[in-house]
């Protein structure tokens, strides 16, 4: 435990919790998310990342089980002071606001979340250019998503769920929704979760990492301890004879294959460890990379868990 | 404010150092200077593509060395940085780059006083140059 985390205090925590479907059960959940940062769900889809979502804003509630948020499990039902500091971006846009415009369905939220910023929601819709007129319903998808982002932060959340809240957006949108939400972060208390398929914003946003696959929590990961978690290495080999003498001597190396004749490639944990041994080898590294972050995601849910890095000042 | 920082992504170097020992230098060798405000955590690692608690991490290390002041409300900055703090750096930075050049000389197998005459012949090629 890395000094300091006693007192960090937890927006979400998750006991045993799971949610059973139909020939589908998204569980046990067993996670903690703390207060203050942002944490990026990612997973392939119908890995239950939405399910989660749901059971954070009892849309859905678990068979088994026990959420808390802010450290009290409220069993009978999230208070109302307590929603009106939660502010979430579904993956589909609720149908119900359909026939208003920004400002009409402003109106309405403004009366359930008494926190309600009107001025930095135009500021919002302003710069993320939101048609102002038009029917929420009529707006193309991007245009809803930037209304459905300034809409959720304008409530002004302690916690905010975001569930892939940049599909559709144009890269000029994604990039004034990082840096408002980099600056929200810098100006309040708050908490985000947001699950994202896309690697550059995790890369840009996260603290934190979730990884889901069908259905289970693999792990959680203080995004930047994947750093260098995994290299891929190629290596002089003169053919199958050579190969096979490497993977005997190298049991970790993953996709050990002859790329070329000459040149063989493999991926390793840790490479600073096994440097001097494949130097002791007498093989002759011809290259090395780092994985990039999607890669590592992608390993870890077949199974290959990244040993993390320390991070911890070496005391 | 923008920090030139560039990171290593295939060195075997944790990230907080790499940031560290760049914003370091940047700060010793004056091309920060004091009362500079750094960027706030969030929007350093958002530039950096970290997370906030690596940034904390570095502007705790370099707070505690005192190259860095917190001030509550408003933000990092750069504090004042002694002469032989200076000094001491343009001392590390000059050992270590004539310590691996040494090293190249080693490797290839280079005599003691062929390594001391090319390096003395650099110099005056050098400091020649700056009159």
């Amino acid at each position: 435990m890395k000094d300091g985390d006693l007192m960090v205090q937890q927006a979400i925590e998750l006991r045993n919790v799971c949610k059973k479907r139909r020939g589908k059960t998204v569980g046990p959940l067993n996670v903690n998310l703390p207060q203050g940062y942002i944490t990026a769900l990612v997973g392939q889809n119908g890995s239950g990342k939405s399910t989660l979502l749901h059971m954070l804003l009892q849309l859905t509630f678990p068979e088994e089980g026990e959420i808390r948020w802010f450290e009290e499990a409220y069993r009978d039902g999230l208070p109302l002071q307590l929603r009106q500091t939660i502010a979430y971006v579904p993956e589909i846009s609720q149908n119900e606001e359909n026939l208003w415009t920004a400002r009409e369905a402003a109106g309405f939220r403004r009366h359930w979340y008494p926190s309600w910023d009107q001025g930095y929601y135009e500021e919002l819709l302003l710069k993320l250019e939101v048609p102002e007129n038009a029917r929420l319903g009529k707006m193309s998808k991007g245009e809803r998503r930037k209304f459905e982002i300034a809409a959720a932060l304008a409530a002004k959340p302690r916690l905010l769920l975001l569930d892939e809240p940049s599909s559709g957006l144009d890269p000029f949108a994604w990039k004034i929704m990082i840096e408002t939400l980099q600056r929200y972060m810098d100006e309040h208390e708050a908490t985000i979760v947001i699950s994202t398929h896309i690697v550059e914003e995790v890369r840009r946003l996260a603290d934190y990492i979730v990884l889901m696959h069908q259905g289970q929590l693999l792990g959680m990961a203080e995004k930047d301890s994947l750093f260098g978690s995994w290299s891929e290495i190629w290596v002089q080999a003169e053919g199958g004879q050579a190969l096979e003498e490497l993977a005997a001597e190298l049991p970790q190396a993953l996709e050990l294959k002859l790329e070329t004749p000459g040149v063989a490639s493999f991926l390793t944990q840790q490479i600073y460890q096994y440097e001097k041994r494949i130097h002791d080898l007498g093989v002759k590294v011809i290259k090395s990379r780092s994985l990039e972050l999607d890669e590592i995601l992608s390993l870890w849910s077949r199974g290959h868990r990244p040993v993390l890095i320390d991070q911890k000042r070496g005391e | 404010m923008w920090i030139p920082i560039q990171i290593n992504e295939n060195s075997a170097e944790p990230l907080y150092h790499q940031i560290e020992t760049q914003l370091k230098s940047l700060i010793i060798s004056g091309t920060i200077t004091e009362g500079t405000l750094l960027p706030s955590i969030r929007e350093f690692a958002g530039d950096l593509k970290c997370s906030v608690i690596t940034v904390r991490r570095v502007y705790q290390d370099l707070e505690n060395e005192g190259l860095l002041r917190t001030r509550q409300g408003t933000g990092t900055f750069v504090s004042h940085v002694g002469d032989g703090t200076m000094a001491g750096y343009k001392q590390d930075a000059i050992r270590k780059a004539l310590e691996s050049a040494v090293d190249v000389g080693l490797s290839v197998h280079c005599s003691e006083d062929e390594l001391t005459q090319l390096f003395k012949e650099i110099v005056q090629d050098k400091y020649g140059k700056q009159k």
